[in-house]
């Protein structure tokens, strides 16, 4: 039996590795290196999406990495964005850089890779700080003020974030002996069991992970450099940011934080509940995202403080989780929060290239851009409205069915007060999200003339379109697949 | 003083002084110790507790030293990738200062 993942790990290894030596003298064809690149992750879908013996290990990594279908769900999901930035990159860089923009792209999919199966500390840090480190320099790939701007903004925080992560996990081995997950966890049961004086540490071992994970994630209060990333940052980067490593924060706080979680609310723990951090958590993301998006003039910042709130519905079904796990309404909400995951990873996605679009074409990224834009770029303008429209949460797209789900797995319990903010939330987002398909189709273009839209781009969209308007018309199925990584978070 | 409780206070302060630096300070290279001094300190933490505290059964032999050793590698690499930002930066603006990087607001 061929262990297809482990074949995937290695050819994207190589590939990453490869891919900058590329450089062909009088290169003639200067869109080869995205060709390698994009057939090399399609490559690995199709081998993520080939294994089916779960649970599964994976040959070499010994208890490293363990093959789930949680695993696989955001394996996929994160390389398939990568995949998607890929083909829309191919006429965004083509220049004697190219070899080395998609090696960069490409050491962030296998960072992503190898975080999503990751059964151990250590593993789970290595592919962390191999997921950050190429996005550092991708953000100030452009040599621009404002790129050089988000990469140091980034890089800096990236870097905090990271040396959080890090300290939390030496707090964890020291109070348990151990770096592996499950191994772990149970220390913390014991631990707790005997309610020893360590249970102090225990807590701000948790709260430094909440933090350090917060910071990728985008949890205010500790998204303040989210915006300025994202606007300053190529917007292809942009949208690997917000579609792609982000979705690796939320598996890395799932296998760790939620993991944990569940011994907390078997003890009892007098200092806190996670849930009531979490709850907290989410309230503040959803608002000050929603609030602060209406004010926004450019298209990529609105785009970033959406992102954020986006993140804060999210975040309902791990309180869901937390509060009750292995109950009727942990699953819901679990389910929710993966489907959910999904939706945005595509949705944030597929709008952040639309803006990337337009910013290559028009050279503009403010709001007054869009005006018009349904006669301008038709296919752009119909594709952005769509993924706006799911992200508000309209039926029968594909992100109403998620937010359902999260709403509905609070609803009974003692955070209902989550599930009413929740749908609040998303009648305020409407205003911007709205707002902005007004101005494509009812405003009139500064200038009449249509603009070029070109063919890699328009593939990305129609496939993006594809999956938004299938997972809305077909919930079930995309529910039945989201639910089969529920169980495998318990640890 | 040898104990595992002096290791470990130690480690929080270095940690401390980390996080007050990121706060305090504007200077990117600051910012940039500030986080080598946070790392350092987690990498302390893992011999300190190593070296005084017995393995969970099951467990590899030396995990927190093997720990250290990739975190230093790849503590490594983040400066460099982060120094090479900051050169840019200086090419730029002539300067290292954070908190002149505003062009973008709201």
């Amino acid at each position: 039996m061929i262990d297809f993942v482990s074949v995937a790990i290695l050819l994207l290894s190589a590939n990453s590795l490869l891919l900058p030596l590329l450089q062909i003298p009088k290169q003639r064809n200067p869109r080869l290196p995205g060709y390698v690149l994009a057939g090399v992750l399609a490559a690995v879908v199709v081998l993520i999406g080939l294994s089916t013996e779960y649970p599964g290990t994976i040959a070499w990594f010994g208890t490293l990495l363990s093959e789930d279908i949680l695993g696989a769900v955001f394996a996929m999901v994160t390389v398939g964005i990568t995949l998607a930035v890929t083909v829309a990159s191919f006429d965004w860089q083509k220049g004697p850089n190219a070899p080395v923009y998609y090696s960069l792209l490409s050491f962030t999919a296998l960072g992503m890779l190898l975080l999503s199966y990751s059964s151990d500390l250590l593993m789970l840090f290595v592919s962390w700080e191999l997921m950050s480190l190429p996005t550092y320099v991708l953000a100030g790939f452009d040599k621009k003020l404002r790129s050089n701007e988000a990469a140091v903004k980034y890089a800096v925080i990236g870097a905090m974030s990271s040396a959080i992560i890090l300290y939390a996990i030496s707090l964890a081995y020291g109070l348990t002996g151990s770096t592996q997950i499950s191994a772990v966890v149970q220390g913390f049961y014991q631990l707790l069991a005997t309610q020893s004086s360590s249970s102090v540490l225990a807590s701000l071992a948790i709260l430094l992970f909440i933090a350090g994970f917060g910071f990728k994630m985008s949890i205010v209060p500790f998204h303040m450099w989210i915006p300025d990333a994202y606007e300053g940052a190529p917007t292809t980067v942009s949208a690997l940011l917000a579609a792609a490593t982000k979705k690796a924060g939320f598996v890395a706080a799932i296998r760790v934080v939620l993991a944990i979680t569940t011994v907390y609310v078997l003890t009892k723990s007098p200092l806190f509940t996670t849930a009531d951090v979490l709850a907290a958590l989410a309230l503040l993301t959803m608002t000050v995202g929603n609030i602060s998006a209406l004010t926004q003039k450019s298209m990529t910042r609105l785009l970033a403080y959406s992102s954020i709130a986006q993140a804060g519905y999210i975040l309902i079904g791990f309180v869901a989780y937390a509060n009750s796990p292995g109950s009727t309404a942990a699953t819901i909400g679990m389910t929710g929060a993966v489907l959910h995951v999904i939706n945005h990873a595509i949705l944030t996605g597929v709008a952040f290239l639309a803006a990337a679009l337009v910013l290559m074409q028009l050279r503009r990224a403010d709001l007054g851009a869009y005006n018009g834009l349904g006669r301008r770029m038709p296919i752009t303008a119909l594709t952005l409205s769509i993924a706006l429209l799911a992200l508000a949460g309209v039926p029968p797209l594909s992100g109403f069915w998620s937010k359902l789900l999260l709403f509905l797995s609070v609803a009974n319990g003692p955070f209902l007060w989550l599930a009413v903010a929740g749908i609040l939330n998303s009648a305020l987002s409407l205003g911007y999200y709205g707002w902005v398909v007004k101005r494509m189709y009812f405003d009139d273009p500064e200038s009449p003339e249509k603009v070029p839209e070109p063919f890699w781009f328009v593939l990305v969209f129609a496939v993006m379109v594809g999956l938004i308007i299938g997972i809305g018309l077909f919930p079930q199925q995309a529910i039945n697949f989201a639910s089969g990584a529920v169980p495998n978070i318990a640890g | 003083m040898n104990s595992l409780a002096d290791f470990v206070m130690v480690s929080a302060m270095l940690f401390g002084i980390g996080v007050y630096g990121l706060i305090t300070k504007r200077n990117a290279l600051r910012l940039l110790f500030a986080v080598e001094l946070m790392i350092n300190a987690a990498n302390l933490n893992f011999v300190a507790f190593e070296q005084y505290l017995p393995p969970a059964p099951g467990a590899q032999a030396a995990l927190g030293q093997t720990f250290v050793l990739f975190s230093i590698a790849l503590a490594a690499a983040e400066a460099a990738v982060i120094l090479a930002i900051i050169v840019v930066a200086y090419r730029l603006h002539q300067d290292v200062d954070v908190s002149e990087l505003k062009t973008m607001e709201g």
